[in-house]
C-alpha cells in the first residue's frame, strides 16, 4: 500500500470509528515511515468530516461525534512528537470559553474537543468567563479566532459585552469572533458584530475553518 | 373538581373540567419570586439540601414550592427523595461537592441551584472503588412523607426519579460515558442496572409514603435526535426502563418519561413502555398534536409550551403557544398543560404565568378553540 493508499485507509478507519488502538498505530506507522504529519493531519481533519456530515444527516448520533473526538485527540497526541521536529502545521489557535454568568460547558467542550482534534491549538477558559479574561488571553496568546458559548439567554448579553471590551481595548480587529450556544442565533450574532455563528459543534468546526481560509 | 381529582381523570385519559397543570420544577429564584420575600425564605436560600441533610431548611424549602404550587393554582406537585439523614456530601476546596453519584456539581449563584460540572469517575478503576448509595436509607422518604400530607388531596403528588441512562451520562460526564460505551461496555451496563435497582427501590418507597405517579427525568435525546444510536436504546436502555414502569405499576401508579430533544426515532418503541411522555420539546421538531393523533389513545402527554419561547418570547407569543397547545393536545383528555422542560431561571417569569393563565382561561373541557 503506498502513502496516498494508507492515509485514505486511515483517513476511513477514523470515519467508521475503528478501534483507536489500531488507528494509532496505523499513524504511527504513516509517521515512523516518513509522511509528513501535515498529510496526517489533513486525512485525520477528512475522516472528522465526513463524522461531521454523518451526524448532521442523521446516520450518526451524538455519541459517535464525540467519539470522532476522543479519536482525534487521541491521534494528535501520537502526532505532537512529530509536529514539534517540523514546521507547526496547525490550522490556527482559539481562545474559547463559557461566557461570565453561565456555567454550562457540555457544548461548549464537544466544540473544544472536535477543533482540536481538526488541528486547531486551543485554549480553553472554562466557565463563567469575565470580560477581562477574555481580553487578557486575547493579549497574550494571539489567537486568529475568540469563540464564546452560553446556554442560558441571560448570559447572552455578555457576549456583547465581550466584544464592546475588544473594540474599546482596540483588539477588535486582531481576532475573529464566533459564537455559539442554545439561545444564541446567526441574527444575534451579527447583531453584536460577531464575525460568524456556529449551529452545533460540527458548524463550529467547518465555521473556524472557512474565517481562516482553510 | 380540585387538583388530585383532575390530575387522576386525566391520567386516566379522561376529560376532567378542565386540563391540570404543572411544571415539573421551577427554579428557586422563580420560587422566591412567587413565595414574596420572608425571612424564612432567605434562611431557605442560605444553604443547600444537596450538600447535606438540614431537614429544617429542606421543611422550608418544601413548604415555600407547595404554597407556591397552590398559589399557583397547579394542579400536580413533584417530589424528589431526600437525601439520608445523615447524609453530608463532600466539599472540595474550589467549592464544589461531590454528590451520592459521584458528580461533582458547581453552584449556579444566578439560578440559585447546583449543576453537573465534572466527576470523580475518570478511569474505570474509580468506578470499581464506587460504593453506591442505598435507597433504603433512613430519611429517603422526609421529602415525600412530608408534602403528601400537606397537601392531602388538594394535589396530586409526582415521586420524581432520575433515569439511570441520563445519571450515568452526568456520573461520567458524555466523553467517557462514550469512550467506555465504546471500549468498556461493562461499566455502562453495570451503572445502569445498579441505578435500576436504586430506582426501582426507591419508587417503591415514593409510591408507599403518597406518591401517586412516577416522573422519570433525564434525557434520552438532544436537537437531532437520540444521544446514543437507537440500537443501544433497545439493547440496554429500555429493558431498564420496563423495570422501573414495571416497579409503578405493581404498586399500582403510571409511569411518565421526561425527555428533552428530537423524541421521534423513539417514540414509537417508548409508547409501548411508558404510560406518558414529558416534554415532547417542540424547539426539537417534536409536535404535540402529531404525538397526540398516534398515540392519544394510549399515552398520557405532558407539555409543551416552549422553555424558549418563555424566555425570549413576547405575551402574545406564549398567548399563541399556550392556546395552540391547548387545541393540539388537550380534547379527549390524556394531557397535563406544562412547558417543555421547566420554569427555570432563564424563563420570564410573567410569561409563565401567563401560561398558566391561558391555561386556565382556555383550558376547560370541552374544549373550544
Amino acid at each position: 500500500m503506498n502513502d496516498e493508499e494508507s492515509l485514505t485507509e486511515l483517513c476511513k478507519m477514523i470515519y467508521d470509528l475503528d478501534d483507536i488502538e489500531k488507528i494509532k498505530t496505523k499513524a504511527k506507522e504513516l509517521l515512523d515511515r516518513g509522511v509528513e504529519p501535515k498529510r496526517l493531519i489533513d486525512a485525520i481533519s477528512h475522516g472528522l468530516e465526513e463524522i461531521g456530515n454523518r451526524y448532521e444527516s442523521g446516520e450518526y448520533f451524538l455519541s459517535e461525534l464525540i467519539m470522532g473526538g476522543i479519536i482525534g485527540s487521541e491521534i494528535i497526541n501520537v502526532l505532537t512528537p512529530y509536529l514539534k521536529s517540523v514546521e507547526t502545521p496547525r490550522l490556527g489557535k482559539v481562545v474559547i470559553g463559557t461566557v461570565k454568568g453561565d456555567l454550562h460547558d457540555i457544548g461548549k467542550n464537544l466544540v473544544v474537543s472536535m477543533l482540536r482534534s481538526s488541528g486547531f491549538e486551543v485554549v480553553d477558559l472554562g466557565i463563567d468567563v469575565p470580560a477581562q479574561k477574555f481580553i487578557d488571553a486575547v493579549r497574550k496568546e494571539e489567537p486568529e479566532i475568540l469563540a464564546m458559548s452560553c446556554l442560558l439567554t441571560m448570559a447572552m448579553d455578555e457576549m456583547k459585552r465581550v466584544i464592546d471590551e475588544l473594540k474599546r481595548h482596540s483588539l477588535r480587529d486582531k481576532v475573529k469572533i464566533i459564537i455559539g450556544g442554545r439561545p444564541t442565533s446567526l441574527e444575534f450574532a451579527r447583531r453584536i458584530g460577531a464575525d460568524a455563528w456556529g449551529r452545533d459543534a460540527v458548524e463550529a468546526v467547518k465555521v473556524a475553518k472557512t474565517l481562516l481560509g482553510r | 373538581m380540585k387538583g388530585r381529582e383532575r390530575s387522576l381523570k386525566a391520567l386516566d385519559l379522561n376529560e376532567p373540567d378542565r386540563v391540570p397543570i404543572t411544571e415539573l420544577s421551577i427554579d428557586l429564584t422563580h420560587l422566591e419570586k412567587i413565595y414574596g420575600e420572608t425571612t424564612s425564605v432567605k434562611d431557605a436560600f442560605k444553604s443547600d439540601v444537596q450538600s447535606f441533610s438540614d431537614r429544617r431548611i429542606e421543611k422550608l424549602r418544601l413548604d415555600m414550592k407547595v404554597e407556591c404550587y397552590r398559589k399557583l393554582g397547579f394542579d400536580l406537585i413533584t417530589c424528589s427523595p431526600s437525601p439520608p439523614d445523615d447524609y453530608r456530601s463532600k466539599r472540595n476546596e474550589d467549592g464544589t461537592i461531590i454528590d451520592e453519584l459521584g458528580r461533582i456539581l458547581i453552584y449556579d449563584a444566578r439560578c440559585k441551584t447546583w449543576i453537573p460540572y465534572r466527576s470523580i469517575f475518570n478511569t474505570p478503576e474509580d468506578f470499581e472503588r464506587y460504593e453506591f448509595p442505598e435507597a433504603q436509607a433512613p430519611g429517603r422518604t422526609f421529602a415525600i412523607e412530608y408534602v403528601s400530607e400537606k397537601v392531602g388531596e388538594e394535589l396530586l403528588v409526582a415521586g420524581v426519579i432520575r433515569d439511570p441512562f441520563a445519571s450515568v451520562w452526568e456520573m461520567f460526564t458524555p466523553i467517557n460515558f462514550v469512550r467506555w460505551m465504546y471500549y468498556e461496555p461493562r461499566i455502562i451496563d453495570e451503572a445502569m442496572k445498579r441505578l435500576t435497582e436504586f430506582n426501582v427501590k426507591i419508587i417503591e418507597l415514593l409510591v408507599d409514603y403518597g406518591a401517586e405517579l412516577i416522573i422519570s427525568t433525564g434525557d434520552y435525546c438532544e436537537k437531532k435526535g437520540t444521544m446514543v444510536p437507537v440500537r443501544f436504546f433497545k439493547e440496554k436502555v429500555f429493558p431498564n426502563l420496563r423495570k422501573q414502569v414495571n416497579a409503578a405499576h405493581r404498586k399500582g401508579v403510571k409511569f411518565i418519561k421526561h425527555t428533552d430533544g428530537n423524541i421521534n426515532p423513539i417514540l414509537e418503541e417508548l409508547s409501548g413502555i411508558v404510560d406518558g411522555l414529558h416534554s415532547l420539546d417542540p424547539s426539537a421538531g417534536v409536535d404535540i398534536g402529531s404525538v397526540k393523533e398516534k398515540y392519544g389513545d394510549k399515552l398520557v402527554l405532558m407539555g409543551n409550551v416552549s422553555v424558549d419561547t418563555l424566555s425570549r418570547g413576547s405575551r402574545e407569543d406564549v398567548v399563541r403557544e399556550t392556546k395552540e397547545c391547548i387545541r393540539k393536545a388537550s380534547p379527549g383528555g390524556g394531557h397535563i398543560l406544562s412547558s417543555s422542560n421547566s420554569w427555570y431561571t432563564d424563563a420570564k417569569l410573567e410569561n409563565c404565568l401567563t401560561m398558566v393563565e391561558i391555561g386556565k382561561r382556555y383550558g376547560k373541557y370541552p374544549i373550544s378553540i
